[in-house]
């Protein structure tokens, strides 16, 4: 297990070094230089490549960023907050990102859990087809639209809760963007819990477990839906990195300080340094919660373990 | 302290007069006292309940403003956005300071000498304070000038010293061949700055209330390292307000009253209370909730909003305009058919109906209502000038075009226009492609929609047939418009070039015109003529913004130029 | 199922002793390898037919999809108006059907919800004309909106299906060849997958469209290179599963070649996972192409997806309401429809669900 845990580890480190250097040709291949300002001319645009080291050769430049960014230093921002260390921006943004984020996924799991499970054991009636017109809204009216009728309903014609994020408000202003972004995880949980619900309840274990006279609640929650939360977290690791995308939009209607804002706002002004770092957060953030998901899992199911360690 | 407006600026800053009128008609919104006819909702974002009278200048309750974007960088010589410059300017001022009609009024200059050749200002500034208690002395203007030009600084601004302001060495010290201490400005004594010009500006004034000539506090500057204007700790105010709650990209930010401000009599709002809205439903109906006095509207809402008094169009300045690629397409190096593409456009139905916004449509290569000439009327007042060869006729366009097809000895034609990726400019560029293609048969437009830097480069670079591009004025002269068109400007993107034209401009900008403001005046005519006779650029519209402000603020003064908006004046009633 | 007869063929191999080539001496009979799918297969399929249509919310999937990309082929045609048509002064009007018009709905009334009050707004009436219909309304353009959302349907079915399809060609041949051979190749191609999906999906696109030029064929280009990874693991875990089988060792036993094991042997037997996949990552690429349309990277104008036209509909969200609707309900109902499809492919192709 040690071994098997220690390579994944390193096989992480590498993969993550590898999306480095693929962010960083990407960001070559870009049309455009952060520097494309009408008012600028060639002299000036020429000045500030070199301030910022970006006329030495791309090898160069690789290594030095990367000799950097273990240092922890991210560079500078060329244009969304001129100057600004990249790595200042993000400390207060990411746990902003977070929270939302959290709250949703914890919010999305839930519901879905609960409408794939109604959906499964009522397979086939009217219950399971409401499941699924419910689940199939969650995933097909994109998130922004979400957003805004929350923002209209819940926020303008109700006053319940703040339309825009604010501060001081942290709580009651995050509960409109968490559930806007939990309607994509709640939807596509519902969906997955409820097939893998199905396989269980048709697998003999079950046939078993229901012919030694164990009934109702038991039966569900201690054999049916214990087995069934197993493959669920792994879907749940891919459907929080889905989240970050979906909080770029709403992060963006809801004014929220997060990260998911900045890297649209990176992006649609070349500024490269902030979109090459929080590329590379969300990847290593991806790929560290993929580490954790697949030890856990060889953890609870010593089948997988035994299968990769024979590799 | 009093009103010190006397003696000073009117005599120069005549040449730049802004008369500020609203866009398409509607009444200046500073003197827009009307009230509204639904009940104002309870301020729930101010501080507390006020219980001061009417007649007490200082307000108890901050001014809730609506930004688009968040603010790119408080340092003075680093910014280059119409945001960053507005916050600024709320807590820092520099020699000048930018009345309500846009003149250039004495701010830390209590007083100015110019010498008789016109290239020597001497200004004696007031005492006043930096908010860490430091008075603000002349040395710390020529630190800030010298960061401005600095190479090592790389200020995308720095050319507001050279070719725009035109202080002595400036050029020269951008360019690395000179050190900066040579710039042309010297603090005489600790109230005492002088500056020198290569050639008299008769705009020079202007310059002052620009951030990019503001004043920065070495000391404390040095005392920040690298963080330097990122939170409220590394900023120093000596100005309106100062900035209490701020971190870099902030989507919400304070600034407070200050109280050691020298003119901190005529100042009554509480504070500014900005808060970043990228989407504008959520900005109307936050407007609408009271959780915001000054809030931008998109052009889908007007409708909605229209009727309502406290609706107001502001003229953003900007001009919008086609350029045609006259080097690289062969077919556009046709007049003809640069003729009958202008005359095409129905510039009306693109404000009227599309934007919906106050902007003006516009048929002159300078914008309206930024530049006032020696007699005080806004240069480009006369829009019939050049009506001949840019207003809508389909018939005329017709003719053309079937002139020009023959003369290419084509029968149809393709061309490709780039278009930002923005709301606005694809929503132009739409009907701009309807309107071609319905009155010019034959003709196909295709639109390329990109991120605006990539546009910006493609035009550059010359990669480009039609381009929907805009120029925002740098300073109230017609020579930040007319400028471009000069051969191997960089944003010439067309790369024209005539003879004529840039005798013209070279003899408006450094030869003998420069102190003769009528001749000038005249000759820049004649400039634009040439620009429009011969299509150089299709003119579409002024831009302007729709807002919404509430009826209990007065006071805020909006500018097409440097500073957008300024609330050094603005009251909000309680 | 074919696993069995062949599993019968083999049965004797025991796990302790893995043969090897120089065991057995091959019999010449190429043209014979494969000769027990046919029969196998029709019965499968035919079975699959008749479980699937058993199922009605399936069938009311196939329904929906026939009728949606039937009115995404004529309905475009089926008045005047053309996608890129504008009339300026005629924007922005609400629904208006000849013969519901009378019954009180669809009449062209809208209640406009005004800073200062609502008002009903009828600008057909305003502006005096008395047959211009609107079914859908007009946008603010005063284009149609019945034809922009069908050739919408038209845009964003070609787009999600060319994506799906390529997609399985690329995923599935990746996951199914990494799965066979294993170890190394195996090592290598995982870590390669791992790197392309760690990445964010956002960041790649919009890097590749900002690249290329914009358009439809970039558009399938950009969803084809960030969906074949979920394809390519459903293909890798299959096959992980089969090549250990019985008819696989049997095959091979025969002198059968790795491609031919991979794609004739064992592609038949999963064939089903695959095309379930294929249905759901159908409405994922719809449901991409609306993203990158929000963000400015969509479909060129003027033309539409769906996609594009609920991120225009959006800018009047709170003024005309009318607007976004229509391609929000298109794009929910083919969404659902292809879910329904793809559930019921699952259920039928499954046969665990035959079993139960």
């Amino acid at each position: 297990m040690k071994k098997y845990t220690l390579k994944r580890i390193l096989t992480s480190l590498f993969t993550l070094l590898a999306i480095l250097l693929v962010l960083f040709i990407l960001m070559q291949l870009m049309p455009g230089s952060p520097f494309n300002d009408e008012k600028l001319n060639n002299d000036q645009r020429m000045a500030l490549y070199a301030k910022y080291g970006l006329d030495q050769p791309i090898v160069v430049q690789f290594f030095n960023y990367v000799k950097n960014m273990l240092k922890g230093d991210f560079g500078v921002s060329y244009n969304i907050s001129k100057n600004t260390p990249i790595s200042q921006l993000i400390q207060t943004r990411l746990p902003v990102s977070i929270r939302i984020g959290g709250f949703a996924v914890s919010l999305g799991a839930v519901m879905g859990l609960l409408l794939g499970l109604v959906a499964a054991l009522k397979h086939d009636t009217i219950w399971d087809s409401m499941a699924t017109v419910i689940s199939v809204i969650g995933v097909s009216v994109p998130s922004y639209v979400f957003a805004l009728a929350l923002s209209y309903t819940l926020g303008f014609k109700l006053g319940w809760f703040p339309m825009l994020y604010k501060e001081k408000l942290a709580l009651s202003s995050s509960v409109l963007p968490s559930i806007a972004l939990s309607m994509f995880t709640m939807a596509s949980i519902a969906r997955f819990t409820r097939s893998e619900m199905l396989e269980v309840l048709g697998s003999d274990y079950m046939l078993l477990a229901e012919s030694k006279g164990i009934s109702g609640s038991a039966l569900i929650f201690r054999h049916a839906l214990r087995n069934a939360l197993i493959p669920i977290i792994t879907v749940l690791a891919p459907l929080i990195v889905d989240l970050m995308t979906g909080s770029l939009v709403v992060e963006k209607i809801f004014s929220i300080p997060g990260v998911g804002s900045l890297l649209v706002n990176a992006i649609q002004s070349n500024d490269y340094n902030v979109v090459i770092a929080l590329s590379f957060i969300y990847s290593a953030m991806y790929i560290g919660i993929m580490l954790v998901v697949d030890i856990l899992y060889g953890i609870i199911d010593p089948r997988i373990r035994l299968t990769k360690e024979g590799d | 302290m009093r009103k010190t407006k006397a003696a000073l600026a009117i005599l120069t800053a005549s040449a730049m007069v802004l008369s500020l009128v609203g866009c398409g008609g509607s009444s200046a919104p500073a003197t827009d006292t009307a009230a509204a006819t639904e009940a104002a909702p309870a301020d729930s974002s101010a501080p507390a309940d006020s219980g001061e009278g009417a007649e007490v200048v200082a307000g108890t309750s901050d001014l809730n403003i609506m930004l688009e974007t968040p603010v790119q960088s408080l340092d003075p010589q680093q910014a280059t956005d119409g945001t960053s410059f507005e916050v600024i300017a709320d807590y820092t001022d520099g020699l000048m300071q930018m009345d309500a009609d846009g003149q250039a009024v004495p701010a830390i200059a209590e007083s100015y000498d110019l010498s008789d050749d016109g290239t020597t200002y001497t200004f004696h500034l007031r005492d006043a304070q930096w908010s860490n208690g430091e008075p603000v002395t002349a040395a710390d203007f020529v630190f800030a000038w010298q960061r401005a030009v600095d190479p090592a600084v790389a200020s995308e601004y720095a050319y507001m010293l050279s070719d725009i302001g035109q202080v002595k060495n400036a050029e020269a010290i951008i360019a690395g061949d000179m050190d900066k201490s040579e710039l042309g400005v010297t603090a005489v004594d600790d109230k005492t700055l002088e500056v020198q010009l290569n050639v008299p500006v008769s705009y020079f004034l202007s310059l002052m209330y620009f951030p990019t000539f503001y004043p920065v506090n070495q000391a404390f500057f040095e005392s920040c390292g690298d963080t330097f204007a990122t939170s409220p700790e590394t900023t120093l105010s000596n100005g309106a307000f100062i900035l209490d709650s701020y971190e870099p990209a902030a989507t919400a930010f304070h600034l407070t009253k200050n109280a050691d401000y020298w003119d901190a009599d005529r100042v009554s709002l509480a504070g500014l209370n900005y808060q970043v809205i990228q989407d504008s439903q959520q900005a109307l109906m936050s407007y609408q909730t009271g959780d915001l006095d000054l809030t931008l509207v998109n052009g889908e809402q007007v409708d909605q909003v229209q009727d309502d008094p406290e609706f107001t169009t502001i003229g953003a300045g900007y001009l919008w305009y086609v350029s045609p690629n006259m080097d690289a397409v062969p077919e556009l190096a046709n007049l003809n058919v640069r003729m009958a593409l202008t005359h095409a456009i129905d510039r009306e139905a693109i404000t009227m109906d599309v934007l919906k916004d106050g902007s003006a449509p516009t048929f002159t290569a300078v914008p309206m209502q930024f530049a006032a000439g020696p007699d005080g009327s806004d240069f480009s007042e006369d829009q019939e000038k050049f009506a001949d060869v840019c207003s809508f006729d389909a018939a005329k366009a017709a003719d053309y075009w079937a002139k020009g097809l023959e003369e290419l000895g084509i029968s149809q034609l393709n061309l490709d226009m780039v278009v930002d990726a923005d709301d606005a400019p694809q929503k132009v560029a739409q009907v701009l492609k309807e309107q071609w293609e319905t009155t010019l048969p034959g003709l196909t437009v295709n639109l390329t929609v990109e991120p605006k830097k990539q546009r910006v480069e493609d035009m550059q670079n010359g990669n480009f047939q039609l381009g929907l591009t805009r120029w925002g004025p740098d300073y109230a002269d017609p020579m930040t418009y007319l400028g471009m068109w000069i051969t191997d400007n960089s944003n010439n993107y067309g790369l024209w070039s005539n003879a004529d034209y840039d005798a013209i401009i070279a003899e408006c900008t450094t030869g003998d015109l420069c102190t003769d403001a009528e001749g000038r005046w005249a000759r820049l005519y004649d400039a634009e003529k040439i620009v429009m006779d011969e299509a150089v650029i299709f003119p579409l519209y002024t831009q302007c913004n729709a807002e919404m402000m509430s009826s209990k603020v007065t006071g805020v003064e909006f500018h097409p130029v440097a500073l957008n908006r300024v609330y050094k004046n603005t009251v909000k009633a309680d | 199922m074919k696993i069995g007869k062949s599993a019968a063929a083999a049965a004797a191999v025991q796990n302790a002793y893995v043969p090897v080539d120089a065991d057995f001496r091959l019999k010449d009979n190429a043209g014979e390898i494969a000769i027990d799918t046919n029969f196998s297969a029709q019965s499968f399929w035919k079975d699959v037919f008749i479980r699937y249509f058993r199922k009605i919310s399936a069938v009311i999937g196939l329904v929906l999809i026939i009728l949606i990309s039937a009115m995404a082929v004529v309905g475009p045609g089926m008045n005047t108006y053309t996608y890129s048509e504008q009339n300026l002064s005629q924007k922005n009007f609400a629904p208006r059907v000849k013969s519901l018009e009378k019954l009180g709905i669809f009449n062209g009334n809208e209640s406009m919800k005004t800073t200062t009050g609502s008002k009903i707004v009828n600008q057909y009436e305003a502006k005096g004309l008395d047959d211009v219909y609107y079914w859908f309304g007009s946008d603010n353009f005063g284009r149609d909106i019945w034809t922009r959302t069908w050739s919408g349907a038209r845009v964003s079915l070609i787009i999600a299906v060319a994506a799906a399809v390529i997609d399985m060609v690329i995923g599935m041949s990746y996951g199914l060849i990494s799965g066979y051979f294993g170890g190394k190749v195996d090592m290598i191609m995982q870590r390669i997958l791992e790197i392309a999906n760690g990445i964010p999906r956002l960041v790649i696109v919009t890097l590749l469209l900002l690249v290329l030029q914009p358009g439809m064929v970039t558009i399938i280009f950009a969803l084809m290179l960030t969906e074949w990874v979920g394809m390519s693991r459903i293909a890798r875990a299959e096959m992980l599963k089969l090549k250990e089988q019985e008819f696989v060792l049997a095959s091979r036993t025969l002198g059968a070649s790795s491609f031919f094991i991979i794609f004739r042997e064992i592609l038949p037997n999963i064939i089903g996972p695959i095309i379930t996949q294929v249905m759901f990552s159908i409405p994922t690429a719809i449901f991409t192409e609306a993203f990158l349309s929000f963000v400015g990277l969509g479909i060129p104008v003027p033309q539409c997806s769906l996609g594009s036209l609920i991120s225009e509909g959006f800018n009047s969200f709170t003024t005309h309401p009318y607007q976004i609707i229509p391609p929000i309900v298109v794009m929910a109902l083919l969404m659902l429809s292809f879910n329904l499809v793809a559930d019921g492919l699952r259920e039928a192709l499954d046969p665990k669900m035959k079993e139960m």
